[in-house]
Order: structure tokens, then C-alpha cells, then sequence
């Protein structure tokens, strides 16, 4: 395969000029690079002489080599990045440990709508007779990441023997809505939320178990709370959870494995941090994964993954959230307490074909759910997904094309669940937290306490929340269609536009919960935008803008209306990033 | 494409309700009773079974030997033990101390039977099959019970109507014809499951073995429930349509119970029942409800149901009411402050409004909402009824309940009113009504019932719930409700004082301790132009609202049958296009007015709630915005 691809290339490659092949890499489109005509070489009589090979020179030995520039007079100043710092792993602070620490702070402030419930017991304003109300929320939240390691091992040319990492996340949020119960269960508590959290993000010992090759290909086990992400864009697992997982390369990095255990921590309802301090889920995930460099072609890697999701709450009763709503099982339904094992495997790879990048993923879940919350029996779940986003690049402008199907149930009321549902997902695809779909959670009203879609999620899963729910098979599904672009306008400033349309896979569950015949499948148009500007062309600073608008299609409308009378939903993001 | 399909919907169920002539047979009711009997002599555990027809006519009553408990009497009044009687208990309360039904434990069993199997019957239709688990899950503090933080079910005090006191229910005495009273009001113990033949509604049957009358507090377990397990053998042979049972209904995303346990666990073969005589019991004459001989049911919609289909009235397809001479009931006719042609264009329009809404509770999918509309003068006088042809028959009563609810508690008489009726108590069980004013007082203000605050059904509902706000624990209760640790579905406040009397008298009446029965109308509210403000009881659930001529009380329009947002919207949006078709000026209360002004502990009063996708065929939500 490799050989076919390789031969087409050669086939279709220009022929190399006389300048050798390094002159044929250029910006497409830009032109042939001017090579600067020689110039002879002329001996200057007064530089200094070369130094002879002989010449015997005075030693002193000093602590380690980090210590040199000590010599030559380089300080070390910890609160700048951009110098010598010990608090940055520059140089060790005792033997070979390191130390590095980094802060970021991030904010963002997000006005947004979307179909909110009018409150069951009591509402915002008088004259409020139906069941939607004003839907303009806004949020502004802060997250004070805070990161520690302490690393042993020269990091320039080997793994490290061992790191300890730990990332506590500060988050303040604030949120304000228009009507009451959409914060609170209890509709007396208003319409304004303030809350804060501390989350614990990582919190690991990674050791090194031995290096396997000259190559530094390696075993490694890393054992607490780590980042795991189970395919290159996030679809069905990625997520800082509690696990142990060893993992490595072989053949020269050419492959790499992952053999992991992972039990899920609780989340903070309101900021979606890991909640450190309450009893973990009773919800494990094992993987399995291998990745293959250049597989079928150079610069495209294929891995291939087997998750199994087991999930036994169904035994821990009712679970409700800080703002006092179920959240597990989802009050839907027989709402019995449910568990339910389901293995994924999946298919993934990310890289480019020639000049088209391309990144896909393909997953099938099968599984069996203790109890259907629509027949209160035994179910079996076969669900699939498949996502591509295939772009090109023209100098300045990149190009992209995404489309997603995820399966959606044909009938809530058989004992076959076919809605594709992941264990927690977080989307880096068709515009991610750009994209209005992808960026709202956006609640089902009258279907229940459950949402749509999740917030930074592209499933229509109809959990209670992405953060705290149960996976739900029983679900629309989703297809996606869309384009966009990344504009590089200048160095610092870069524009994206996205455009995707959504349907449902198959509406017979939101008919079912709604008791409403025959539901478009069509959910609408997401348009969006999004200015992303690094004034010092630096990661330490990155301030985005972004807007998004849901044009609502048939199927859409026929679930939601607003109190405003307003049919369109936006979603703005303003988001500041400030990193030492 | 849509449309054709809404139309065919609409014939087919037409064709459903009215086409089709069934009603169980003589022959019917005693394999109902034997296939139940059978199930509970396997078991051991002799019960009691009641079989009713659609409109709650007692075709048969069974009480095997030894069923239930030997009857304690009701030493408080001086009520010796019947040795001829064996009686069932309602349950404790479990939060604190016994109120109301709670703790009551000289019911005979009959009756708790007769209540079940009209609860069956008459929850159901040919759109939905309901049973008395449904009703359990429905009339608790929250829905789901056992769902912290949930408001109540939504048919929160549906449990006492169909009152034995009711002006409008029937009794034994008037023939046939129904809808028929039920002794206790509606049931929630389960035991009680509609009847079908050949896929049509044709009553309940209701039993009762553990000699306990309550209710499913934990839903979310499966119950092997002996009543019920005698009562699915009894009706076998006429089941549900599996399509229709609350099982396949969800109210909010939530599906509703039908049974916990089916067919499969039943210990003997129903289909192969033993002969009645052959079991050693018998079948029970019981007072003011049936004779003692196995009775033929009444076709649904026949005159002798005392419901018949009247086209011609309102120029669509309806039913409405006929007494045993096969005189109409309740046509429109004009009161004090409102003409027939008012009262005659509210039901027309809310019959307009209700046969294009979106059924909440109906399958197929697609099912427009069936119901029963009811107009009454300020006073609780009915000036007009109406029933879509389906609907089930407990809205009738209800649908009336709500309207004269409204209409009372939108009046300024109210708080005068109840302060009469509680003057009015004779005996030491009577609870006293003014602790529900002082309450409203503390959380309304001084004029509260007394200042012409437009009271919708929901709103009365806001104040009527065990918490207020509905369903978030550690709050007081609502004013009209007992107190949260006292409130139960048992004992509901206001609602169940005003008529505890009535139920209690009833009782003893069929005991055979009291000679005279019940007064054909509930409460001692005043009864300004003959007939009791509330003379089938108060109601607490969504679907009335009052009538308004500019700043003037002049009636209220009550609505029953479907989901109770759509018996809102029915109610509401009928009145509101009547009023706008009629130019007269009437109206639904002038906005300023309503209960939704109000925000008693930060907490605002609802005063109607339309429903999501509110009409077939129409994208439109939000419906009644502005109005």
C-alpha cells in the first residue's frame, strides 16, 4: 500500500531541478526562492587564527552544565518565561530534578441563547402563560490553572524517569438567565448564579519503566488523575480522569501504546471540573490502543482502539447535582437507576495525503443497558459513529470540509438501542466551541430533565449533562455537513468561518418523549466565526472572539419556541488567555 | 401529507369511540370476577372484587370469606365493629401524624374495590389505558414520587372527585345513567385496571386482598402487589391494547406505570378460572351502589350511559350528558351574568381549541386532546358541559370541579364564605377550615380570597401543594395544604376538609351505621342560588380559569382530560377567542388581576401554563402569549 502511494507520488511529483531537492520546498503558490549568487571566498589577514588542535586549555569542573551560563553571567529570572528560570525547568533544583510550574488564566465571557423552560411552579414576570421563556443568558467564567512538576531526567534527549504532576484549577463562574428553575430546582433562588470551585486537573507520578531500544523507545506507567484523549479529536473519550495506564513506543516511535484503567471522577456541576474530593463514579473505562506512523502513507497515523465503558450505577440510588436537579438516572423514562456495560471500537487516523489533510474516526458500540428507561427491560445497544474532516492548505488559507453521522435509535420501545452516545466527549472538529451546536447544551423541553446536546459536545445524547449524566442510547443521533476555513490575515490574527448543517438521525425518541407525532429530522443551520489574536505571535497571550447563530430548520422549531420571539439563537465567546 | 395523516387519526378514533358497540355481558362480569377470584384462592389471600362499567356503573361486587380485616368500628363517633363487614385501612402517614383518610380504618372493603375499579374505568380511554398505579404515580408531592426537587404530580388531588356528595356524579338510584359517584373519590392503591373488548373501553375492575387501601410510594422498584396480581387475572381476556397503556405515555419524558408485574406472574391459569360457587364467598349487595345482582354494562355513548354523542349543539362532534329520561343535562343555558349564546360559544370554542391540540396522554401519537369542558356562573351554578366523544369520564366531574374552583376562589366572598362553612361544623372529626385563611393571610396579605385575585386552577394548585414552591423540600407548605409533615394524598388541606364530612357520612351511610345518605351536593359553602359554591368539591390541579365581564367575576370555565397543560390552554384559550368572537366582554381576567401579580416568598403564582408544540399540524408553541 505504502509502495502504491509512494509510486503515485513519484509519478505525479515535479521533476527536481539542478537546485536539488531542498529548492522544491516552498509555499505553494509563492515563488521559486532566489538562491544568492556565490560569492568568493576572501581571506581576511587580520581575523584571529583558527585555533590549533593541540593546544592545551585550563579545566574547572562545575556542578552540572546547566551551571555554565552561570559563569557568564545569565541570572536567573523565574517570572519570565523567556529566560533562564528554575521555576520553568531550565536548570534542575537538586540533582536532576526539575521543576516546572506555569499559570494560566482564562477567561471568558460568553453571551449566548437558547430555548429556556419556563419554570413549572412559578415564572420570571407576570403574563408568562406557556411553557418557553426569554432566552439571552450570559456566563463569565474564570479558570486559574495552576501546574507543578517535578521531573527527574535530562528532557532534552531522553523520557523522563519520572515526573510528578499537579494542576488545581481555580474556577470562578457567575451565570445570569432570564427565567427562574433553569439555574436552581428551586425557583426562589432566582435567576443569577454565582459559584466558585477548586478542581483537580492532573495529579499524577508518571514513571519510567525502561527504554526498550537505542531510539529511546520506551514503557512507561503514569498512575492518578492524567489527560487521556481516546482518538485525535476528542469523539468518544477525552477527558483528566483518574487512572493507571501504561503506555510506550516501539520501532523507533514508529508505534505507540496505551493499556489504560480509568475510574471517572465525579464533576463540579457548575464549573465541570474534576471533583477531587467527592467519591469517584462507579463508572470504569478500560483502553486499548495502538497508533502506527505512516500508516498507509508518510505523515498519516492510523491507530486502532478497543474502549470498554462499565458502568454500575445503577446501584448508588438517586444523584443530584449542586443545583439540586437528577442527574443520575436521567428523569426519563421508567427513571430506575440503570447500569450498563458497552465496548467501543473504533478506528482513527489523522495526517495528510499529499497536500489534503485529513482526520477521521469510526467507532462502533456494542453493549447491553441493564435497564431501557422505555421498556424497563433488558436492552442491547448497537450504535455506530463516523466523522472525517478532510482540509487543504493555500499558503494562508486553509480549507475544510466535516461531516459526522452518529446513529440514531429507531425505536425507543424495542429492545435494541441504536443512538450512539460516547463516554465523554469533547469535539475538536467542525469549529468545536465555535460551532453554536457544539458550544450550547441546549435543554429538551418538555422531553424531561435532560439536554439536547451537551455543552463542547456534538452528540444529541439526551443526557442529563455531558459533565454528570449517563450515557443515553436511546437518542436522535446526528448528521453533520459543513465547511469552514482559517484565514491567516496576519501573523497574530486569525479568522475562521464555519458553516454546518444538522439533522437528527431519526426522531422517534423525541417524538416518544414528547408524545408529538413525527419530528423534522432537520435541526438548522450553524453559522459561525471566530477572530483568534496572539499580539506578541506567542501562545502567552490569545484573545478570541467568536460568534455563532443557530438558524433553526423544521425540526427544531417544532421542539422550541421563545418568549422574545426570537427564532434565531446566538452564541458569543470572548475569551482571554493570559499564560506565563 | 401531515394533514391527511391528522385526518385519518381524527376518523379513526372517531370511529373508535363512537362506531364501536361494546359493553361487558352479564356472563363477562361474573368471568371477570371468577378469573379473579381463581388468582386470589391460589394465593391464599382472599379478596374483594368490584367490576364497573365505563361510566361507573357497579356491575358486580365479590367478597371472598375472610377478605381483608374484621372491621374495628369508629369508636370516636360511637361506631360499634360490623361482624358482617370486613373493612381496609388507609395507611399511617409517614412523615408525622395521622390527618384526614390517614390512619382511617373502617372502610369497608367494598367500597375500596368499587373506588379501584372506577379509578380504572375512568382514567382511561381509547387513547389511553390507565390504572390506579398510574394514578399513584400522578397525585404525589413529586413526579416522579421519590424525585427530590420535582413539583407534584400533576393530577395532585384528582383523588377526591367523583365524590360521593357530587351535584353532578350519579348515583345507583338514578338508573344507568353516569357518570357515577365513587365512594372514596379516586384510588391510588394499585389493584384497579381498565377493562377493554375487542380494543374498546368498557370499565375497570378493582380488588383489594391486603386489606390495605394506599398508594406506591417507591416507584422505582417492582412490586409483587397481591392486588394487583388478582386484578390483572380478572381482567384478562380485556386487556389494554399494549399501544395505549400508560406505559407507552410519557408526561414530561417520564413514562407513566401501568402495572408492576404482568400475566407471567400470576400462579394460576386465568384463562382456566374456577367456577364462582365453587369459591367460597359471595356476591355483595352494597348500598347506594349495587344491588347484589350481576349487572350488563352500558354501551359508551348509548343513553343508558347517561353520555351521548350531540353533534348538533355546538356544530361538531361532541357528547354531552342525559338524565334517566333521557333529558340533556347541563345544555347551555344562560346564568345571572352570562346569556346561553356566551356560555354556548365558551364550550364551542374550547371544543375547537381541543380538537386540534396536541394530546399529552393519547396514543397514537398524533391524537388530538380529549376532553370535558364545564361553564359556571360566579355563583358554581353549571351552565354548560360538554365532552369531546373520547374523553375520559373522570373529567367530567372534575372539569366542573375546576371551574367552580376558579370561579369561588376568584371571588370576594371566598374567605367570608369558607369562615361561614367553617361555622357550620357540628362534630369534633371536622377539621377546622380557618387555619387554611390564616395561612393565606400570612403568605397573600389580609385580603386574601377577599380582594377579587383571579385564581386559576394552577394558581389555587401553587397554594395547595404540600411545599411552597411545589416540590423543593424544607419549605412550608402551600396555605391550602396541610402542613408539609401532615400532607399526604390522604389528606390533601382545604380540598379534603371542605367535604371530609361528606366522605365520612357516606361511609357510615354505606356501613349501614347512618340511615339517610349524603347530600347530593359536597361541602357547607353557602349556596347563593341553590346550588353550593363548590358542590362537588374543590379542585387543585391545572384547567380552570374564571370568567371575567371588564372588572366583574362572572363564572369560570373548568377543563379535564388530557395533559393539564393542554386542559390550561383548552380552558383558556377557549374563553379567549370566545370572547374575542363574541365582543360582548367577556374575557379571561383582566392581566392586572390574575394570580401571576402575585409573589408570595419571592415565589411567583402561576395562572396558566399552555403546553410545548401545542397544536397538530403546527409548528406554533408558545400560544397563549400575550393573552
Amino acid at each position: 500500500m505504502r509502495w502504491a502511494v509512494a509510486l503515485v507520488w513519484l509519478l505525479t511529483a515535479p521533476a527536481a531541478d539542478d537546485d536539488g531537492p531542498l529548492a522544491q520546498l516552498r509555499r505553494p503558490g509563492a515563488p521559486p526562492r532566489e538562491t544568492p549568487a556565490e560569492t568568493p571566498v576572501v581571506v581576511d589577514p587580520t581575523s584571529v587564527p583558527p585555533p590549533s588542535p593541540f593546544l592545551r586549555y585550563e579545566m574547572a569542573p562545575v556542578p552540572d552544565r546547566w551551571r555554565l551560563v552561570d559563569a557568564l553571567g545569565v541570572r536567573d529570572e523565574p517570572w519570565n518565561p523567556y529566560r533562564q528560570s528554575t521555576i520553568k525547568g531550565d536548570r534542575p533544583i537538586f540533582d536532576d530534578y526539575f521543576f516546572n510550574f506555569s499559570a494560566i488564566l482564562d477567561t471568558v465571557y460568553e453571551p449566548r441563547s437558547f430555548p429556556v423552560p419556563v419554570g413549572l411552579q412559578s415564572t420570571g414576570r407576570p403574563g408568562d402563560n406557556d411553557a418557553f421563556g426569554r432566552t439571552p443568558s450570559n456566563v463569565l467564567s474564570t479558570n486559574l490553572i495552576v501546574s507543578a512538576a517535578l521531573i527527574k531526567g535530562d528532557t532534552a534527549y531522553m523520557p523522563p524517569h519520572f515526573e510528578l504532576r499537579l494542576t488545581p484549577v481555580f474556577n470562578r463562574n457567575r451565570v445570569e438567565v432570564e427565567e427562574p428553575r433553569l439555574l436552581y430546582a428551586d425557583p426562589s433562588r432566582g435567576t443569577t448564579r454565582t459559584d466558585q470551585f477548586t478542581g483537580l486537573q492532573d495529579a499524577f507520578v508518571d514513571f519510567h519503566i525502561r527504554n526498550v531500544s537505542d531510539r529511546f523507545d520506551f514503557d512507561s506507567v503514569r498512575v492518578g488523575i492524567q489527560p487521556f484523549t481516546s482518538d485525535f479529536r476528542g469523539f468518544l473519550f477525552q477527558d483528566n480522569q483518574l487512572g493507571l495506564r501504561l503506555f510506550g513506543t516501539r520501532a523507533n516511535n514508529l508505534w505507540q501504546y496505551n493499556i489504560a484503567w480509568f475510574r471517572r471522577l465525579e464533576k463540579d456541576t457548575n464549573s465541570g471540573l474534576n471533583d477531587a474530593w467527592h467519591e469517584p463514579r462507579r463508572d470504569d473505562v478500560f483502553a486499548l490502543n495502538v497508533y502506527r506512523q505512516d500508516l498507509p502513507v508518510l505523515g498519516f497515523t492510523t491507530q486502532a482502539t478497543v474502549l470498554y465503558n462499565r458502568n454500575r450505577e445503577g446501584r448508588e440510588g438517586y444523584y443530584y447535582d449542586k443545583n439540586g436537579f437528577l442527574q443520575r438516572p436521567a428523569p426519563v423514562g421508567f427513571e430506575r437507576p440503570r447500569d450498563y456495560d458497552v465496548v467501543y471500537g473504533g478506528l482513527n487516523g489523522d495526517g495528510h495525503f499529499g497536500r489534503m489533510n485529513l482526520t477521521g474516526s469510526a467507532y462502533y458500540a456494542h453493549g447491553r443497558n441493564r435497564f431501557s428507561p422505555f421498556t424497563d427491560e433488558k436492552t442491547d445497544i448497537r450504535a455506530y459513529f463516523a466523522a472525517a474532516e478532510p482540509s487543504i492548505d493555500f499558503d494562508w488559507l486553509r480549507l475544510r470540509l466535516s461531516g459526522a453521522y452518529a446513529s440514531g435509535d429507531r425505536d425507543p420501545y424495542d429492545r435494541r438501542e441504536t443512538g450512539f452516545d460516547a463516554i465523554f466527549e469533547n469535539p475538536q472538529f467542525a469549529g468545536a466551541d465555535t460551532s453554536y451546536w457544539i458550544r450550547q447544551a441546549i435543554p429538551l423541553i418538555g422531553g424531561g430533565g435532560l439536554a439536547l446536546s451537551g455543552r463542547n459536545g456534538l452528540l444529541a445524547s439526551l443526557r442529563t449533562s455531558k459533565e454528570q449524566g449517563q450515557s443515553n442510547f436511546n437518542n436522535p443521533g446526528l448528521v453533520l455537513v459543513g465547511g469552514g476555513a482559517d484565514v491567516d490575515l496576519l501573523p497574530e490574527l486569525r479568522f475562521s468561518v464555519n458553516a454546518n448543517r444538522l439533522w437528527f438521525a431519526n426522531t422517534k425518541v423525541l417524538d416518544a418523549l414528547r408524545m408529538q407525532e413525527g419530528i423534522d429530522r432537520s435541526i438548522g443551520w450553524d453559522l459561525s466565526a471566530a477572530l483568534t489574536y496572539r499580539p506578541f505571535l506567542t501562545q502567552n497571550v490569545v484573545l478570541r472572539l467568536s460568534g455563532a447563530v443557530l438558524l433553526p430548520g423544521r425540526g427544531f422549531k417544532e421542539l422550541f419556541d421563545a418568549a422574545d420571539g426570537d427564532k434565531r439563537y446566538y452564541s458569543v465567546l470572548t475569551n482571554l488567555v493570559l499564560t506565563y | 401529507m401531515r394533514r391527511l395523516a391528522l385526518l385519518v387519526a381524527v376518523a379513526t378514533g372517531l370511529a373508535g369511540a363512537a362506531g364501536a358497540q361494546e359493553a361487558l355481558s352479564v356472563t363477562e362480569v361474573g368471568q371477570i370476577l371468577a378469573q379473579a377470584a381463581s388468582e386470589a384462592e391460589a394465593r391464599g389471600r382472599p379478596a374483594t372484587v368490584a367490576v364497573v362499567d365505563r361510566v361507573g356503573n357497579v356491575l358486580g361486587v365479590y367478597r371472598m370469606d375472610g377478605a381483608n380485616q374484621a372491621d374495628p368500628g369508629f369508636s370516636t363517633l360511637g361506631v360499634a365493629a360490623d361482624p358482617t363487614l370486613r373493612t381496609v385501612t388507609v395507611p399511617s402517614n409517614p412523615k408525622g401524624s395521622d390527618t384526614g383518610f390517614n390512619g382511617v380504618a373502617f372502610i369497608p372493603d367494598t367500597l375500596a374495590a368499587i373506588a379501584k375499579a372506577v379509578t380504572g374505568a375512568f382514567l382511561s380511554s381509547q387513547g389511553n389505558a390507565f390504572s390506579t398505579r398510574t394514578a399513584s404515580q400522578i397525585v404525589q408531592d413529586h413526579f416522579n414520587p421519590g424525585e427530590a426537587n420535582t413539583p407534584s404530580g400533576p393530577l395532585y388531588g384528582v383523588q377526591f372527585s367523583q365524590l360521593p356528595c357530587s351535584d353532578l356524579s350519579r348515583r345507583l338510584s338514578d338508573g344507568t345513567v353516569g357518570p357515577k359517584r365513587s365512594p372514596l373519590g379516586l384510588s391510588a392503591d394499585p389493584g384497579g385496571l381498565p377493562l377493554y373488548k375487542n380494543g374498546v373501553l368498557v370499565g375497570g375492575v378493582g380488588a383489594i386482598a391486603d386489606g390495605s387501601y394506599g398508594l406506591d410510594a417507591n416507584i422505582f422498584d417492582r412490586d409483587q402487589d397481591v392486588d394487583e396480581l388478582i386484578a390483572i387475572a380478572g381482567a384478562a381476556g380485556f386487556d389494554a391494547p399494549t399501544s395505549i397503556r400508560a406505559d407507552r405515555i410519557t408526561v414530561d419524558g417520564k413514562l407513566l406505570r401501568f402495572a408492576d408485574a404482568g400475566r407471567g406472574s400470576l400462579v394460576r391459569d386465568p384463562a382456566n378460572p374456577r367456577a364462582l360457587a365453587a369459591i367460597a364467598g359471595s356476591v355483595l349487595a352494597v348500598p347506594g351502589y349495587f344491588s347484589g345482582t350481576l349487572q350488563a354494562g352500558q354501551v359508551f355513548l348509548s343513553a343508558g350511559s347517561g353520555i351521548v354523542r350531540d353533534d348538533a349543539t355546538f356544530g361538531t362532534a361532541a357528547a354531552v350528558l342525559l338524565d334517566q329520561t333521557g333529558a340533556p343535562r347541563f345544555a347551555p343555558q344562560a346564568g345571572t351574568d352570562l346569556t346561553t349564546a356566551e356560555v354556548r360559544a365558551i364550550l364551542r370554542h374550547a371544543l375547537t381549541v381541543a380538537g386540534t391540540a396536541r394530546a399529552q396522554i393519547r396514543n397514537p401519537l398524533g391524537s388530538s386532546a380529549q376532553v370535558t369542558i364545564s361553564v359556571v356562573d360566579g355563583t358554581g351554578r353549571v351552565l354548560g358541559l360538554v365532552r369531546t366523544l373520547d374523553a375520559p369520564v373522570f373529567g367530567t366531574d372534575v372539569s366542573l370541579q375546576k371551574a367552580r374552583s376558579a370561579a369561588f376562589l376568584s371571588s370576594t366572598q371566598a374567605a367570608s364564605f369558607i369562615r361561614i362553612a367553617d361555622g357550620a361544623r357540628t362534630l369534633a372529626i371536622e377539621p377546622s377550615l380557618l387555619p387554611y385563611l390564616t395561612q393565606a393571610q400570612a403568605l397573600l396579605g389580609a385580603g386574601a380570597f377577599a380582594d377579587g385575585v383571579a385564581m386559576s386552577a394552577r394558581a389555587i394548585g401553587n397554594l395547595g401543594r404540600s411545599t411552597f414552591p411545589d416540590g423543593i423540600g424544607g419549605t412550608p407548605s402551600g396555605p391550602l395544604s396541610r402542613s408539609a409533615s401532615e400532607a399526604t394524598p390522604f389528606s390533601t388541606g382545604l380540598q379534603l376538609d371542605l367535604v371530609f364530612l361528606d366522605i365520612a357520612s357516606h361511609v357510615l351511610f354505606v356501613r349501614g351505621n347512618a340511615a339517610a345518605d349524603v347530600a347530593t351536593q359536597c361541602t357547607r359553602l353557602p349556596a347563593p342560588l341553590g346550588t353550593r359554591v363548590l358542590a362537588n368539591g374543590l379542585q387543585v390541579f391545572p384547567g380552570g380559569v374564571p370568567i371575567f365581564r371588564g372588572q366583574t367575576l362572572v363564572g369560570g370555565v373548568g377543563v379535564s382530560g388530557d395533559g393539564i397543560d393542554q386542559d390550561d390552554m383548552v380552558a383558556f384559550l377557549g374563553l379567549h377567542r370566545a370572547a374575542i368572537e363574541l365582543g360582548t366582554g367577556i374575557a379571561n381576567a383582566p392581566a392586572a388581576r390574575r394570580a401571576d401579580q402575585l409573589t408570595p416568598r419571592g415565589t411567583r403564582l402561576r395562572y396558566v401554563s399552555c403546553p410545548v408544540a401545542a397544536f397538530l399540524g403546527s409548528r406554533s408553541s408558545n400560544v397563549c402569549a400575550g393573552l
